[in-house]
């Protein structure tokens, strides 16, 4: 029996192809709490790998290796050796939670693998290193709360409150967010943190509303921002709604129906539809039949994959070349916009996007009723 | 002479069939792998093909932990340059320490720990605040993370002792969460986001560097598995000592009816908190070195979904033995690890496979032998 397996495996490891496979890995939560977006991010890159083999130009064959780091450090530092360790692969598309994407640097690094973080906005993923094999096509949650804050003093918002969850990315955007805010003389009446699981938000809404805030400020991801909102109107709470890239999705908008006309939210990256390859990247996308959405951040890894095999099919499928091929990334069209990578790998020009919900649809600031003046946000002057 | 024989050809073949399964890559050698392995398993229980192997383990118990032994030192010299295997390899050993801690408390003493994963995690944090501030060899810090974990667990023992049963359980997973939150808002303790440690060292001997002496050239993790092997042979001699001593029996009664043993006079607080506190520590060391392994731990490491998975390697294996649990968990490690090319269905098959065990062998793969202190080995 075993040596009948050792013979299987000495057949099947064999594979005849003309042209040379080159192997790049798709590292993301495919399981838990966030595999929505992980699947999302799978299906982008594969479907930026199957174009890419049906289109034919390409010297080589690409293929993609997906693996589950399950959002968490141990399973995202046995994934990233894995990819690491096998010499197969050649670079990867890495990692959707900050806290996996800081935990597994160090691997990539030590393996020599070139990477490109799609989804995790943790400044110090490329700022707090030096590795060269590390880049990022994703903003930092930086860019995005100084235009937020930007924005809403702009607009005139003085006083306001701020729940964020207290995961790191919720915490970031809490810090970033008063930061900025305050230094365009802003004022922040009230913060709160809430754990994500939280179910009633009575308690903090109630004191927030005794401050009465012109706008809550809102960290975090979809479940609660939608619990935090409905319950905002129940308690009577008048007060702009501003959200972070965690809400900007479908979920967020059926969950709430009417209420949810309003909310502002604010994303890195020029949204996809809105560019002649971004509109090609969602028809082809739904010709492919996944049965996830590609999410928020589909586009990036979709992006990221691209940036990758541009790079190998220059300078061919070396680990080393890749490196030093990706530091020459600059001013590069892609479906998120133009990308630049900086001295840390990190892109510079992540255009920030700023969205309101306006009948039941995500809909970009500058094409709004409220930008036309046709409608008003609350509180807004 | 025979029976020694029939001991190491069985010790050979599953040895073999380990280095295989660590290696194999392709999605049909795995799936042809895995049938073979259940195929094996199936048949082994229906032919009573094992008794004879059974038997010779049995009445050979030293010379069946020598060739284990030597089966993973070989395997781990096998597999000497492909890091991911022998990171695999490394974090089955340290899960077995893990489990063979909460086999004291669960399967000796009948103390139920549902936040296995959290004392684990009491011991990685240990290990990275001391590794990053205090200049205490890395040995010491492995101990101090038992330490603490240990001393974490007293704050369980007077709810424990308390309560019996379902109540028991509920306090466990209540500190679990507890354990999980207090982590996520101390920022001092890297909050959500985590710590990093550095790499471990014992003298001038660097974990992380690669290995070369000469011709032999390895990757750095045959460090970490040497470690962790002897950390396993210790913790493997605890426990059985403690089984086979006279603390086993004490331990056995008071997890079988504690009114008969209290009427016999045993202290029942002492013998439960005895192994809770054993356990902890066991539990603690072997976190230690996991973070250490690792690199970077953070509060979603020591979910209570972790500690769930503790608890079902010991079901698994059989609630009380060492081998079985053993086995357990090469399975529950492995087996997610080579469904990754199923994706996101991975845990599904995963649980699938756990609850057909169970429901198939209820007392578990290995299930604990009875104990014999005089006598020739049962057959």
């Amino acid at each position: 029996m075993r040596f009948a397996a050792a013979a299987l495996i000495a057949v099947l490891s064999f594979s005849a192809s003309a042209k040379e496979t080159v192997r790049i890995a798709f590292v993301g939560p495919l399981t838990g709490g966030n595999s929505a977006i992980g699947l999302g991010g799978r299906n982008s890159a594969d479907l930026a790998v199957r174009l890419r083999n049906a289109d034919g130009k390409s010297k080589h064959q690409y293929e993609l290796v997906v693996l589950d780091d399950e959002c968490k450090p141990d399973a995202g530092v046995q994934m990233a050796t894995k990819a690491g360790s096998d010499r197969t692969i050649v670079a990867g598309v890495t990692h959707y939670c900050s806290v996996v994407a800081m935990a597994t640097v160090d691997t990539y690094h030590r393996f020599a693998l070139p990477v490109i973080v799609w989804g995790a906005v943790l400044p110090d993923i490329t700022y707090a290193n030096d590795f060269k094999e590390i880049h990022r096509v994703n903003g930092t949650m930086i860019n995005q709360n100084e235009t937020n804050a930007k924005f809403m003093s702009e607009r005139g918002f003085r006083k306001v409150a701020v729940i964020h969850d207290t995961t790191d990315y919720g915490k970031g955007h809490n810090k970033y967010f008063s930061q900025f805010f305050q230094k365009a003389g802003g004022q922040i009446i009230a913060t709160f943190g809430v754990t994500a699981d939280q179910q009633d938000f009575t308690a903090e809404l109630t004191q927030i509303k005794a401050q009465n805030p012109e706008a809550l400020y809102f960290g975090g991801l979809t479940p609660i921002g939608v619990r935090v909102r409905a319950q905002m109107d129940k308690l009577g709470l008048k007060a702009q709604f501003d959200g972070t890239s965690g809400i900007v999705n479908d979920d967020f908008i059926k969950a709430l129906g009417p209420l949810a006309e309003g909310a502002l939210a604010f994303r890195e990256g020029a949204p996809a539809e809105k560019l002649p390859g971004g509109r090609k990247f969602l028809e082809d996308y739904n010709k492919q039949g996944y049965s996830n959405p590609p999410e928020a951040y589909g586009p990036f890894a979709y992006a990221a994959a691209e940036l990758l095999m541009d790079a190998i099919d220059k300078v061919g499928p070396d680990r080393k070349k890749i490196v030093k091929e990706l530091a020459n990334v600059t001013d590069r069209d892609s479906i998120v916009g133009k990308i630049t990578f900086d001295d840390h790998g990190q892109n510079t020009v992540p255009a920030i996007t700023r969205y309101v919900v306006q009948d039941g649809k995500w809909v970009t600031w500058e094409e709004s009723e409220y930008a036309a003046g046709k409608r008003k946000l609350t509180n807004g002057k | 002479m025979r029976s020694r024989a029939i001991a190491a050809l069985f010790t050979a073949l599953v040895t073999a069939y380990a280095w295989l399964l660590l290696r194999a890559e392709s999605q049909g050698a795995i799936a042809a792998l895995i049938l073979v392995g259940i195929a094996a398993g199936i048949l082994a229980m229906r032919t009573q093909l094992l008794r004879p192997v059974a038997r010779s383990l049995g009445s050979n118990e030293r010379f069946a932990q020598g060739l284990a032994f030597a089966a993973v030192v070989v395997i781990a010299l096998a597999l000497r340059d492909d890091d991911f295997a022998l990171l695999l390899l490394t974090r089955v050993l340290i899960v077995i320490v893990a489990c063979l801690g909460l086999n004291v408390q669960f399967g000796y003493a009948g103390v139920v720990n549902f936040a296995g994963a959290s004392f684990f995690g009491v011991g990685g944090y240990t290990a990275a605040v001391l590794a990053s501030s205090a200049r205490l060899p890395h040995l010491l810090v492995l101990l101090a993370g038992g330490v603490t974990a240990a001393l974490a667990g007293t704050v369980l023992l007077l709810p424990i002792l308390r309560t019996r049963g379902h109540y028991a359980a509920l306090i466990t997973i209540a500190f679990a969460l507890l354990f999980r939150t207090f982590l996520e808002v101390n920022d001092a303790l890297g909050g959500p986001q985590g710590l990093k440690l550095g790499e471990m060292r014992i003298g001038p001997l660097r974990f992380n560097d690669p290995i070369s002496a000469g011709p032999f050239e390895g990757s750095f993790y045959l460090r970490y598995i040497a470690v962790a092997l002897v950390l396993v042979a210790l913790a493997f001699a605890v426990v059985q000592r403690l089984d086979r001593s006279w603390v086993g029996v004490a331990l056995d009664t008071v997890r079988l009816d504690e009114i008969a043993a209290a009427s016999f006079g045993m202290d029942i607080a002492r013998w439960k908190i005895a192994a809770f506190t054993v356990g902890n520590f066991i539990i603690g060391v072997a976190g230690a070195l996991s973070a250490f392994m690792i690199g970077f731990i953070a509060p979603n490491n020591y979910s209570f979904a972790e500690s769930l998975i503790f608890v079902s390697i010991l079901l698994l294996g059989g609630i009380g033995s060492a081998w079985g649990l053993s086995l357990a968990t090469a399975i529950v490690i492995l087996l997610p690890e080579k469904f990754q090319i199923i994706q996101e269905y991975r845990f599904l098959m995963f649980a699938a496979l756990v609850v057909l065990t169970l429901l198939f062998r209820p007392v578990g793969l290995v299930p604990r032998p009875l104990r014999r202190l005089v006598g020739p080995p049962l057959s």
